[in-house]
């Protein structure tokens, strides 16, 4: 794929942000999370999927016209594809950026793994997962207490 | 702010000590002074699943200490078998009494109600995850047995993989200083490897042996575990390991005089009735300490505490 054919796929945009780095194949599935968001609804999105990267091999992108990105999208983000990076545009110039890290906390992102936990039985009670210690990419239920893994939780986003 | 115990891993080894101070104060009181500290208080004991020592012993707890107790002890019957949910009952209880002591089948749940009620609430067992007040009348009964519980030699006997009491124990005894585990269990029964690693960093060690006599010639105190039955998809498979370590007097000769042996009780075959008449059989003092570390325990986050002048 050449530069010039890469531009015509995915356009510079005037203003918005830009979901960067994000794993190849997983581009699918971070459209899927922003069409969770009806904040969302009207804002003009195109998804770039296995650019070349030098730091990654290969990478999806994915642009949005809009004005903010909702808080929880980003905590989901946090959540499915750590280190994506945000990217704010302004007069198509990249005014912030940030890598999104893995948090200490996910509050009501997820169900717990675990089926004999009350949040399972009761799905109105909002969950908590605690990180075991810094720089672990491991999670404790607030309620169970049953450690699980960051991609065990990814896989049981809440709706 | 109100107080509740939910789990061991919410303690520090401070706090853990405080509640063993706590609870020998307690111990110092004589029962008919006892009844004088709660008057007109009440413990609502919530049982959604039977277990009939720990609500006795929850329930003679607060008797003791002058209060009154009001419950049910299994979720047949109650408002739960008429589809109410576990949060509501929770609010609706509250509304009862002082202070909940709460134990159902699912995990969760212990800490669910103390995130919503305004009522301190005490964790009786939720599912497999905790049962705290166990572990601390656990440390209770050995350090009253040898004065210290650092440096102790001590073997988990049993069913080491399923076992919440085990689990919890052992995540306690992790917080002490050069406490020497000796981990006794069928291939199949063998304690996580998620404890054996909670261990590195710490002071303490573990070895394991399939041999119980080895066991007791080496430690201080053996902790036994019923190996239940409902644990097994398989019954031939419990047919196997049932009545794998069964502890019979004879074994117990020639251990020195302090040796002692515990058990969480109910025991089935493991502790063979002659061990009962011997200096070493702790597990019935064990289960009287579970009333006094309750009565402290209810003391406690009821801030009724004794004063420290107290014999
Ligand atoms: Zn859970």
């Amino acid at each position: 794929m050449t530069p010039q054919s890469q531009i015509l796929l995915i356009p510079k945009i005037e203003c918005g942000y830009v979901i960067d780095h994000i794993p190849a194949g997983l581009g699918i599935q971070v459209m899927a999370l922003i069409g969770c968001h009806p904040e969302l609804e009207a804002a003009v999105v195109t998804l770039g999927l296995n650019y070349k990267s030098t730091r990654m091999g290969r990478k999806d992108m994915i642009k949005l016209q809009t004005k903010s990105l909702p808080p929880r999208l980003l905590q989901m983000l946090a959540l499915v594809s750590p280190g994506v990076t945000i990217k704010r545009i302004a007069n198509y110039e990249v005014v912030e950026k940030v890598v999104i890290q893995v948090p200490e906390l996910f509050d009501n992102l997820a169900r717990c793994i675990n089926p004999n936990c009350i949040t399972n039985v009761e799905p109105h009670i909002g969950t908590r997962f605690k990180r075991l210690e810094s720089g672990s990419r491991h999670f404790k239920c607030a309620h169970c207490e049953r450690v699980c893994t960051l991609d065990e939780l990814a896989g049981h986003l809440k709706a | 702010m109100k107080k509740d115990l939910i789990s061991i891993d919410d303690l520090r080894l401070e706090q853990i000590l405080n509640y063993l101070d706590l609870a020998a104060r307690v111990a110092a009181i004589p029962d008919a002074e006892k009844f004088r500290f709660l008057p007109g208080r009440i413990l609502a004991t919530l049982f959604f699943e039977p277990s009939t020592r720990t609500r006795l012993s929850f329930e003679s707890a607060m008797t003791r200490l002058g209060g009154r107790v009001i419950g049910f002890s299994e979720a047949a019957g109650s408002s739960t078998a008429k589809g109410e949910s576990f949060s509501d009952t929770i609010r609706t209880v509250e509304q009862y009494a002082d202070i909940i002591a709460v134990r159902h089948p699912k995990e969760g749940t212990a800490r669910r109600a103390a995130e919503i009620s305004r009522l301190p609430i005490l964790n009786a067992g939720d599912g497999a995850n905790q049962h705290p007040t166990q572990t601390l009348l656990d440390l209770y009964t050995i350090r009253k047995f040898f004065g210290q519980v650092d440096g102790l030699r001590i073997a988990l006997v049993g069913d080491l993989k399923y076992s919440r009491t085990i689990h919890s124990l052992c995540r306690a005894l992790l917080m002490f200083d050069g406490v020497a585990m000796t981990l006794v269990s069928p291939e199949s029964l063998k304690l996580p490897g998620y404890l054996l690693k909670a261990a590195k960093g710490t002071t303490a060690t573990f070895r394991e042996t399939s041999s119980l006599e080895e066991a007791i010639r080496e430690t201080d105190l053996v902790y036994m575990t019923r190996i239940q039955k409902e644990r097994f998809p398989d019954v031939v498979e419990y047919e196997k390991v049932k009545d794998a370590y069964v502890l019979e007097a004879g074994m117990l000769a020639g251990v020195p005089a302090r040796f002692k042996v515990l058990h969480p009780l109910p025991r089935v075959n493991e502790i063979s009735p002659d061990v009962d008449a011997t200096p070493h059989a702790g597990y019935f003092e064990q289960a009287r300490n579970g009333v006094i570390m309750r009565e402290a325990l209810i003391l406690d986050l009821l801030d009724a505490r004794p004063a420290r002048s107290t014999p």
